[in-house]
């Protein structure tokens, strides 16, 4: 019982600050404004200037709601990974996935495959299977017999990685033209975010989100051991599937938009889980509000810390992500969770 | 309950189980024992679902057992693992909440009857007092209790275990063996249970079946089954079966290996050993044990000494099953004696049919011959005197000792020969 109001007041402190830190980061930029008036502005239309309304509603808010999704996305599918694989050392990023979904990307925007199809188009789709075959490889290399240990999935991760960075680069030097547009996506950053993107990553993002959450119960039991999880009555190779898509597609969904972001996914679930607990349930919307709140507060660094001059938001992640990192290998397997 | 018929698995080509059938009957236990590698795991592997049979069918409750869906599986069938190492952070009460997912849906919304049956089960193994506990900081013994009651949560028939005392002390054995027998027989599940520890085992289950190589080397009773030819057969080593005075059950007891375990230094140190009926069993793994070279004969093919002789790859002098020894084959055991340093008659009884090995041995004088004497010489007299009478001639003409016990075999050749070990 205790749990369960501790876990209500966790969620909702971080609700709250999810609006602090969110008006709060539509309020700074070139032009400071007050919190009270970003306020008015958004809930009651009560601005006057139209410029300031374009700032907020056309600039900042979909920079900041894009900031949002994309962490919320890069967070989920880490949860969904390190559970899936049931090692915590995992992250869309390290293990090759967001490469993966970028040489999708890339291969899409040389070889000129953008098409728009109702609510889907081709770019999220191309790092969705980008997404997929990575992790596809990826588990099958580290894979040895039943299990998948730490250290080879690692090193699978980065040996698929750095095929996929040849890969990806080859690609850049066939479409010279395109050079400079791969290169900005490539370093991971929001500063171009626009309602457009949203709407591009959406659907994809939501559809994944359904899939993980239709199969979130099951992630708890696979936590035990995929024996123990069948025995409770768990078609645990289903689950998987399923699960590994549907993150697949939500990292698709933001690396298509965002570039690839770095060690979100590995961090977020860390801390989630030292906050609630494993259980997924809790876990799930607890990372990814997490999630959100880490890279609004990591992009408004990216803007202001050199200002005018913007940062790519993947170099402050990495820089908190990596150090951090390195500390979760230190440490022993067991204590992680 | 549960019907295995004609099973075969294999690994990677290699066979692990084969022609396995058995029945287990509703609220029965049965027992599964046998060496490393004889299989157990990998058969209840097949019966869990984990594992899928080359060949034959399993029945669960008349229907097949693939024609189940994992869902539904585990309402009839729960399993506790050997290994239940769980290293997140789930509160006691959570994990066994886990139990009863196959009868939640997708989101898991837990319902009264989930909390009632998860109360009882946490009574019943006396967990409720650490529910709110990580799993993580639970022994290996509360730990094994607190899966058990994860089973019980599934309402299962079939309750089944895998080596499930493995890692514990027999304070925790006892009290999960006791456990698993009250869930047997009050709550009336049906259990299979895989253990190496045979004596553990015997005390608790009715049935019981005896795996050796992956076929079913005996099934039954356990007094059927646990049994001085059947354990020494299987684990190819020398043990004695004793009875619990309390439970009436049989128990292995093993018999080390006499205190003398030098290896011999020298190969060309040879025993001709004549036995028969069983009775050089013992006094062969004796001498494997020291590493002597040995041979025997003459035997009958099928005798069980014969057969030890060969699974040791021991030289035999052999004839047809039941058929007297012949010219020949004297002629041979003659030239097999001459070549031992020592030879040892067993305690075996003479009769017209086997008294032609005596009868060489009176050729040998000088010979070391060491008669086993268990029992009276005339109780093994089977040819009216004649035997006594040989026995007699031999020791005035050869070096002859008498000893009286096995245990005393390895003692009398490490003293009298002592030049041939090492050390």
């Amino acid at each position: 019982m205790e749990n369960k109001i501790n876990y209500f007041y966790i969620i909702l402190a971080i609700i709250l600050l999810l609006f602090v830190v969110g008006i709060l980061s539509l309020s700074f930029g070139s032009i400071n404004l007050s919190p009270i008036r970003v306020l008015k502005i958004l809930f009651f239309d009560q601005e006057v200037r139209q410029s300031l309304n374009v700032i907020i509603k056309q600039i900042r808010l979909p920079r900041v709601l894009l900031s949002f999704l994309v962490g919320a996305g890069l967070s989920i599918a880490g949860v969904v990974f390190q559970g899936v694989i049931r090692n915590p050392m995992v992250d869309p990023y390290i293990v090759g996935i967001s490469a993966g979904a970028g040489t999708g990307v890339t291969i899409a925007i040389v070889l000129n495959l953008q098409i728009s199809f109702l609510f889907f188009s081709t770019i999220p789709l191309m790092a969705f299977f980008g997404s997929l075959i990575t992790v596809y490889i990826v588990y099958n290399l580290a894979k040895t017999k039943d299990k998948v240990p730490v250290v080879t999935f690692l090193l699978a991760g980065v040996a698929v990685g750095f095929v996929l960075n040849a890969i990806m680069s080859f690609f850049m030097v066939i479409g010279t033209r395109d050079l400079s547009k791969i290169v900005y996506w490539l370093l991971g950053s929001l500063s171009t975010a626009s309602w457009h993107d949203i709407k591009l990553m959406l659907p994809y993002f939501i559809v994944g989100n359904f899939i993980i959450i239709f199969f979130l119960k099951d992630l708890n039991l696979i936590l035990l051991g995929e024996r123990d999880a069948q025995h409770l009555g768990v078609d645990v190779e289903k689950s998987k599937r399923f699960l590994i898509i549907g993150a697949s597609l939500v990292t698709a969904s933001v690396v298509s938009v965002s570039g690839s972001i770095g060690f979100i996914g590995l961090i977020v679930p860390h801390i989630a889980r030292m906050l609630v607990g494993p259980d997924h349930k809790k876990l799930f919307p607890t990372a990814a509000i997490l999630g959100g709140i880490f890279l609004i507060i990591s992009d408004d660094l990216a803007r202001i810390l050199l200002a005018p001059m913007e940062i790519p938001v993947g170099i402050i992640t990495a820089l908190t992500g990596g150090p951090y990192f390195i500390y979760l290998l230190r440490k022993t397997k067991k204590e992680i969770w | 309950m549960l019907k295995l018929e004609n099973i075969d698995f294999s690994y990677a080509k290699q066979k692990i189980l084969h022609e396995i059938n058995f029945h287990l009957k509703n609220h029965e236990f049965i027992g599964i024992i046998g060496p490393n590698g004889s299989g157990k795991s990998t058969l209840l592997k097949n019966v869990s679902k984990l594992l899928d049979p080359d060949k034959g069918s399993i029945y669960l409750d008349r229907n097949l057992l693939n024609d189940y869906s994992y869902k539904e599986l585990a309402k009839k069938m729960a399993v506790v693992p050997q290994d239940t190492k769980v290293n997140f952070n789930f509160t006691v009460y959570d994990l066994v909440m886990m139990g009863r997912n196959p009868y939640q849906d997708r989101w898991g919304r837990i319902s009264q009857k989930d909390k009632e049956k998860v109360k009882e089960a946490m009574e019943l193994t006396d967990t409720a007092k650490f529910k709110e506990k990580s799993i993580k900081n639970l022994s290996g013994g509360e730990r094994q209790r607190v899966i058990i009651a994860r089973a019980i949560v599934q309402e299962p028939e079939l309750l089944l275990l895998d080596e499930p005392t493995a890692s514990l002390d027999i304070n925790y054995q006892r009290n999960i063996f006791d456990l698993i027998s009250d869930l047997n027989e009050e709550l009336e599940m049906a259990v299979l249970a895989v253990s190496h520890d045979l004596n553990l085992i015997s005390q608790y289950c009715e049935r019981l079946i005896l795996l050796n190589k992956g076929k079913i080397h005996s099934i039954g009773e356990v007094e059927e089954v646990i049994t001085k030819e059947n354990i020494s057969d299987v684990y190819n080593t020398q043990v004695d079966i004793k009875y619990n005075p309390i439970t009436e059950r049989p128990y292995v007891i093993i018999i080390p290996r006499q205190k003398n375990n030098q290896k011999i230094k020298e190969h060309d140190f040879k025993v001709h050993l004549i036995c028969g009926g069983g009775t050089g069993k013992d006094i062969m793994n004796i001498l494997n044990d020291l590493n002597i070279g040995v041979s025997t004969g003459v035997l009958n093919r099928g005798d069980s000494d014969w057969e030890e002789a060969k699974r040791l790859n021991y030289e035999v002098v052999e004839i047809p099953p039941f058929a007297p020894i012949d010219e020949y084959a004297m002629q041979e055991n003659k030239e097999k004696m001459k070549d031992a340093d020592l030879i040892i008659i067993s305690d075996t009884p003479f009769g017209w049919g086997n008294l032609d090995n005596i009868k060489v041995l009176a050729n040998f004088e000088d010979k070391d011959i060491l008669f086993m004497m268990n029992n009276d010489i005339e109780k093994r007299d089977f040819t009216e005197g004649k035997f006594t009478e040989l026995y007699k001639k031999i020791k005035e003409n050869n070096n002859v000792n008498e000893i009286h016990s096995h245990k005393k075999l390895c003692n009398f050749i490490n003293t009298k020969y002592e030049g041939i070990f090492y050390g």
